[in-house]
């Protein structure tokens, strides 16, 4: 058989198509074998790591429709395996559960919400023109939009990363949605979901947009996303929606009673931070600041009330235990926190 | 009395507002009639769930009317039921909400 493709781009493929041209990667890989090592300059397949991002995961996805309606599940309209509907909320729920699972599966070998399989629910056209989705304690719910600032919400995979999140933190962390914990579920649903698209993606932290919920706004409004990770507060400006106000430093630290105490709000401290250490170490971040976050998460020994400075004083600790003493790990995630006015005290020897 | 419902939370985290002064409704009395008719004391505190709204409730008096007519509630979005249902919903119908920055009060 001829080859067109250059073996540098089939590498690439191979190693970056990631799950969103799975069979694109996988035909790469397959080519690339015919090729002799040597004259590809790279190690043959078998020293490859074994977490290739586009191997598929067995998720047991359930897709329902509330027609409109604000009454919940709503009529199951997709099961795992079935084909595509038409609807786009539904396919694209379907899809993005997929890509979620797949990440939490492949990277953290966490088989879906709860590690034991539990089947991905999800319901769409929740609500008569509904500005939101929300995570109810068992399944992602998802509404329409107006249609004016906002069509609908499974247009983003990062938002659908977000919402199936906050389950994984329920089953874990179970970080308490109030003040400060909560925000900390809130960033670490931004978080996940920002990986989430960034796997599916093949994208390194340096090309990513750090961006959550983009293409949820109408063209009319003036806005990128929702909340941008890298620089919170510049996500969006617009006449009607007013300018993005979310803090990217404890000094702008908002104190309310509003939002379960500004929980989607202060989120952009530790958002900025974690985007910072993971751009300083390039790379896939799900490789390196995803793990340590998700070892965080599961380790048992994060408060369910705990704070900014408790949950940073834990990542670094974890990345010591992962990378060791000094790694550029630990480094770039206390230079991350440093940067939003979080400063850890010296690690004990 | 001013009815003042506003909206926070959701993913988005933005805030609305709804304001209606009832005294200028043509149907004044009927809202007075279900004002009356909330239970003001009972919602009890229900766990939040990631990404819901946040409704709080205000009902301001102008002038001299008796203080134990105004009232100041917040539910979840799931304890939105019957009656307080029903005075968001005719609240929402009456006017159109405000978009407001979340009250700022930085700690440090
Ligand atoms: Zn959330």
């Amino acid at each position: 058989m001829q080859q067109i493709v250059p073996p540098y781009l089939l590498d690439r493929i191979a190693h970056a198509a990631g799950p969103r041209f799975p069979l694109a990667a996988e035909a790469a890989r397959r080519a690339l074998l015919r090729e002799p090592p040597a004259r590809l300059g790279i190690e043959p397949l078998h020293d490859l790591p074994s977490l290739l991002p586009d191997v598929p995961s067995s998720p047991d996805r359930r897709i329902s429709d509330a027609e409109g309606r604000e009454s919940l599940p709503g009529r199951l309209v997709r099961r795992e395996g079935e084909r595509a509907t038409g609807d786009d909320a539904v396919d694209d729920a379907y899809d993005g559960l997929g890509d979620t699972h797949r990440m939490f599966d492949r990277v953290f070998g966490r088989d879906s919400i709860d590690g034991a399989g539990m089947p991905l629910e999800a319901t769409v056209h929740f609500g008569d023109r509904y500005d939101n989705a929300f995570w109810d304690g068992e399944r992602m719910v998802f509404g329409d939009g107006d249609g004016e600032i906002f069509r609908g919400f499974t247009d983003s995979l990062s938002v659908i990363g977000h919402e199936l999140a906050h389950g994984v933190t329920e089953h874990t962390a179970k970080l308490r949605y109030q003040g400060q914990s909560g925000a900390l579920n809130e960033h670490v649903s931004d978080a996940f979901g920002a990986l989430v698209e960034q796997y599916s993606l093949g994208q390194d932290a340096g090309a990513a947009s750090w961006l959550i919920g983009e293409g949820i706004f109408t063209d009319q409004v003036q806005g990128r996303a929702l909340r941008s990770m890298l620089e919170p507060g510049t996500a969006y400006d617009d006449d009607v929606l007013g300018r993005d106000p979310q803090p990217g430093h404890m000094r702008d630290y908002i104190e309310t009673s509003d939002d379960n105490g500004g929980v989607h709000l202060n989120s952009g401290i530790p958002n900025r931070a974690f985007a910072l250490a993971a751009v300083e170490l390039g790379g896939f971040a799900w490789e390196h600041v995803g793990r340590v976050w998700y070892d965080v998460l599961t380790s048992g020994r994060l408060p369910i009330d705990a704070d900014f400075d408790r949950f940073a004083a834990e990542t670094v600790r974890s990345a010591r235990e992962r990378y060791g003493a000094d790694s550029g790990e630990e480094r770039a995630i206390a230079r991350g926190w440093a940067a939003v006015g979080i400063e850890l005290p010296a690690p004990e020897a | 009395m001013d009815v003042i419902v506003s909206r926070s939370g959701g993913l988005a985290g933005l805030r609305l507002t709804w304001h209606v002064r009832v005294d200028d409704q043509p149907d004044s009395d009927d809202w007075y009639v279900l004002i009356e008719q909330i239970p003001w004391s009972e919602p009890p505190p229900l766990p939040p769930e990631p990404d819901r709204f946040v409704y709080r409730i205000r009902c301001e008096l102008q002038d001299s009317a008796p203080a134990s007519r105004a009232h100041d509630a917040t539910l979840a979005e799931r304890q939105l039921t019957g009656p307080w249902r029903k005075l968001v919903d005719l609240v929402q119908d009456r006017t159109e909400p405000e978009r407001a920055a979340p009250t700022r009060r930085p700690t440090r």
